[in-house]
């Protein structure tokens, strides 16, 4: 699996020796050329989708983009269903850009989300700043102490954590369900949520009606402390040498299961982060089964992006477009919004697949 | 706990081992060719979706067993053309079939039929199920070993045949060879490329059966959940097994028949369902560790 990741990056390394014009990691040029050139793609396939399926491909498109960017409240809308995809795409660019294969955010999420709820419905006499600090930290630490343990076992055992951590998503998302209906159901609600946290630890709305809120801005902040860890520290230096060659990197004095703990815990903090802004937010309380797979739309970017922090910061506001317009789109166009997941694997199908790679044996075999 | 919830719960373990058994073959076969496959997942969830889609349309659940055979070689062929000469990274690519199969059988079902998740026609029969001649007659065992619907019998079956398959015949030989050193099976003129689209085929068409069994195999409903991470814990048997089809068998029994004590501690007990609804994820993840757990100390011991 590890050999996979690496082969990534070293034919990026190659193409470095073409285009000078370098930036934070990321060969401007040809990424952006390759992301469009894949979106594209992508849209063809959807609208085919439609099309064998009797609907109106370019009414439903319309629609995606007049309800995800038509308005000054369609745009905060956007930026709303961005905020969590930031957060997991950070999860996902940092564990692959380490050759680790970390699909266990989206239970870090929901265990994050319900610390944060719970720290918010609890302490409800705290003085707002202290709460939200709290709330926040709460989500952070539960978050990234559930992505360790399947990071532990892959390092101490050698269990693998690609089958770890999709299987313990599952375990999470039901015990967060268990808690709301077990020892914290609130009687006389629908019983699939929490009691609603107190307004001391909500965050504020940023472009009201919509409920775009403070967590967009932390999302940001977060996503440019992950572009400067990547690109500017010691830590993000390891991260790429782990990832590159894990043999090389230990030989050359990097202790490797620090680094892939490291790497482990800040998915998980980023994966809970993106839960409290769901909470704190968005809902006020915890929900189950509340996240359709952001931290799975998290992976998508990450791929889609080859890892790259900025990339995906860029591409992680696009995605929620497509999410924040999906939903409309439905209304609007009788069209699926599930055709949003159409289009995301089409995506990954074909961040998956090199297109330079094609090229280049080619050019060799001419 | 009498005798009669043992063989209860012994009859519905044989029951929903059965896809996982079938999806762990699949597993087990492209790990022998070096490819982890993580598209497993998907795979069923497809299969299970065209049994249903079909087995209705033509109003016979054969034919759906069928059109879910075919069409999912189709989209096998689509992925290992993608993972062998694309080159496209295979977990990668794997994660694009699990994800297009949730997306396009969502779709697809809201699309055409007007159905949200779930999808039950009216006047689609499950596959047969068979009462054995003589084992039937036996008293504890009878009620355990007979009466399964047919595909519980051919998942046996299938283990027996890939064993011969991986032992007996060159083809095996082969795909051993390619497991164990590439290089080497490519130096002795093996067909790489063609072992490792037969294997990903035969995974695919496995996945066709494992997922036809849940849908058609004793209900007849899909429902965009039913594969619930059956593609992983079947890929966590195939670990557990370390490839091989016996130790794997018993990987997918001991882990389906944790998924029918939850079954049973949900209707019995009162407790919320989803603490039980853990225990299979919980146990898969506690064999992993185990297994790794126990070639850790034999590792340090032979140091």
């Amino acid at each position: 699996m590890k050999a996979k990741t690496s082969s990534l990056s070293n034919a990026d390394k190659s193409r470095k020796t073409f285009f000078l014009n370098e930036w934070f990691g990321i060969q401007i040029i040809p990424s952006t050329l390759r992301v469009i050139l894949t979106l594209a793609i992508a849209f063809l396939m959807g609208a085919i989708v439609m099309w064998v399926s009797g609907k109106d491909a370019l009414q439903a498109y319309n629609a995606l983009f007049q309800s995800s960017l038509g308005s000054r409240t369609a745009i905060a809308n956007s930026l709303l269903a961005a905020t969590p995809i930031l957060f997991t795409s950070m999860a996902a660019v940092i564990a692959f850009r380490a050759g680790v294969f970390n699909v266990g955010v989206e239970g870090s999420l929901y265990l994050g989300a319900f610390a944060a709820a719970w720290v918010g419905f609890t302490f409800t006499n705290l003085q707002s700043w202290v709460l939200i600090t709290l709330c926040l930290c709460a989500s952070a630490i539960v978050g990234g102490v559930w992505c360790l343990i399947p990071g532990l076992l892959k390092l101490r055992l050698g269990v693998d954590e690609l089958v770890t951590t999709i299987l313990l998503n599952y375990v999470a998302i039901l015990f967060t369900e268990y808690l709301v209906n077990g020892p914290f159901l609130v009687p006389g609600l629908a019983n699939a949520m929490s009691e609603q946290i107190a307004p001391g630890a909500r965050l504020v709305r940023l472009m009201p009606p919509s409920q775009l809120n403070l967590s967009f801005i932390i999302a940001i902040v977060v996503a440019i402390i992950v572009i400067y860890i990547m690109h500017k520290t010691t830590l993000g230096y390891e991260i790429r040498m782990v990832g590159d060659n894990p043999d090389f990197a230990r030989w050359s004095g990097i202790n490797v299961s620090s680094v892939i703990e490291k790497v482990m815990f800040i998915g998980g903090i980023l994966g809970g982060l993106a839960g409290a802004g769901q909470v704190m937010g968005v809902h006020y309380r915890f929900i189950a089964g509340f996240s359709p797979g952001l931290a799975f739309t998290g992976v998508t970017v990450a791929l889609l992006v080859r890892n790259s922090p900025l990339g995906a910061l860029l591409v992680a506001l696009l995605f929620g477009i497509l999410r924040s317009g999906g939903a409309t789109m439905e209304l609007m166009s009788d069209v699926p919004r599930d055709l949003i997941r159409v289009l995301e694997a089409t995506l990954i199908f074909f961040a998956a697949i090199e297109f330079g790679s094609l090229i280049r044996r080619r050019r060799r075999v001419n | 706990m009498s005798i009669e919830v043992v063989s209860n719960v012994l009859f519905s373990t044989l029951r929903v081992m059965t896809p996982l058994l079938l999806a762990a073959l699949a597993g087990l076969i492209s790990q022998r060719v070096n490819l982890l496959n993580i598209a497993l997942e998907g795979l069923m969830l497809f299969g299970a979706f065209f049994a249903v889609i079909f087995g209705a349309h033509f109003e016979n659940p054969w034919m759906g067993l069928l059109s879910s055979v075919l069409l999912n070689s189709a989209i096998t062929l689509v992925f290992a053309f993608a993972v062998i000469e694309l080159r496209a990274n295979l977990i990668v690519a794997g994660l694009a079939i699990n994800t297009l199969a949730l997306g396009l059988t969502s779709f697809l079902l809201a699309a055409l039929f007007d159905m949200r998740g779930a999808y039950s026609p009216s006047g689609l029969q499950s596959l047969p199920h068979i009462t054995l001649p003589l084992v039937s007659a036996i008293p504890v065992i009878g009620p355990v070993f007979s009466g399964h619907g047919i595909l519980v019998y051919l998942s046996w079956v299938l283990v027996v045949l890939t064993s011969i398959l991986l032992y007996q015949t060159p083809f095996g030989i082969h795909l051993r060879a390619i497991g164990e050193k590439i290089e080497a099976a490519e130096t002795a003129g093996i067909a790489i490329k063609r072992t490792q689209y037969i294997a990903l085929l035969i995974g695919g068409i496995l996945c066709a059966l494992a997922g036809s069994q849940l849908a058609i195999g004793d209900l007849t409903l899909f429902n965009d959940s039913m594969i619930n991470g059956r593609g992983f814990i079947a890929l966590a048997a195939v670990f557990f097994g370390a490839g091989q089809p016996g130790l794997t068998t018993f990987g997918c029994f001991l882990f389906g028949l944790f998924e029918a004590i939850q079954y049973r501690l949900q209707m019995a007990a009162s407790i919320p369902p989803q603490l039980p609804q853990m225990l299979p994820y919980l146990i898969v993840v506690i064999s992993l560790t185990a297994i790794s757990f126990q070639k850790y100390l034999k590792d340090r011991r032979t140091v």
